[in-house]
């Protein structure tokens, strides 16, 4: 179980990446919002066309995972500089772990559902 | 009462801790420290924006009645200028999460050097203060160009 406890060197290294990725993920999906009027890429219509291509599901469902990683650890390092004692990091490394994975499932049921997956 | 909050408050300067006061206040510091305080505050902001942002969007299940009802929330005049608050606070996340990626890996920190009278410290120079700068810049860009598409013909 020890084994599995990731050292913060490797916290922060995953968050730098997370940051990274989510930064030309993010950037697709905005593009997606301007080759058309701003307006009319947020039609009801638009949006589910958008939801039955298979290649913008994956680029959400990655958005939701990368942006919830890199957000959620960002707000666990705020908290862990605010106070420090071993009580504390631990929980609200559970604390942020839990709101991470139902953010992900939420916007996970969203897509499979808007998508007709 | 006064003088037991004052040792409480001393008590924590001593210690080191002086919480949510001491992060932000940016007085005593140079650029750097408010760097640091708009790095934090743009990614709790954009972290609050995010989680309601998927929660916006799950409405789509439910119909074109609901979608566009929650539409209508954001296709307001403050809508659209807390939408081009979220993409200039992005721009400035994005841009100065380079730089301090950058820092951490060493890169633009100078050579150390002596610690010669007045001590300006050579990790904190020209090439770090630009990046500030730039990332401050890029924001205002941004926000032009959300406000231009968002309140243009398009938005």
């Amino acid at each position: 179980m020890a084994s599995l406890r990731l050292r913060e060197s490797q916290i922060t290294k995953i968050h730098y990446l997370t940051g990274i990725l989510s930064l030309f993920a993010v950037a697709i999906h905005i593009l997606f919002r301007l080759i058309m009027p701003f307006g009319q890429s947020l039609s009801y219509e638009n949006v589910v066309a958008n939801y039955h291509n298979i290649f913008y599901v994956i680029l959400l469902e990655s958005i939701l995972v990368l942006i919830s990683i890199h957000g959620f650890n960002g707000l666990r390092i705020i908290l862990i500089e605010l106070k420090q004692s071993p009580k504390w990091e631990s929980t609200i490394t559970i604390l942020v772990l839990i709101s991470m994975i139902g953010v992900i499932a939420y916007g996970t049921r969203t897509i499979v559902i808007a998508s007709g997956l | 009462m006064g003088t037991v909050s004052n040792n409480k408050e001393n008590n924590n300067m001593n210690s080191g801790r002086e919480g949510i006061r001491g992060w932000l206040n940016p007085t005593r510091y140079g650029w750097e420290r408010v760097s640091y305080w708009l790095q934090r505050l743009t990614g709790l902001f954009l972290l609050v924006y995010f989680v309601g942002h998927v929660y916006e969007t799950s409405s789509l299940t439910n119909g074109v009645d609901a979608w566009n009802s929650m539409l209508e929330l954001t296709q307001t005049i403050g809508g659209h200028i807390f939408l081009i608050l979220v993409i200039g606070t992005s721009t400035f996340h994005t841009v100065n999460g380079i730089r301090l990626i950058f820092t951490e890996s060493g890169k633009g920190l100078g050579k150390p050097g002596r610690p010669d009278y007045p001590y300006n410290p050579s990790s904190l120079n020209y090439t770090q203060k630009s990046g500030i700068w730039i990332a401050l810049l890029l924001a205002c860009i941004a926000m032009l160009y959300g406000g231009m598409v968002l309140f243009g013909e398009g938005g």
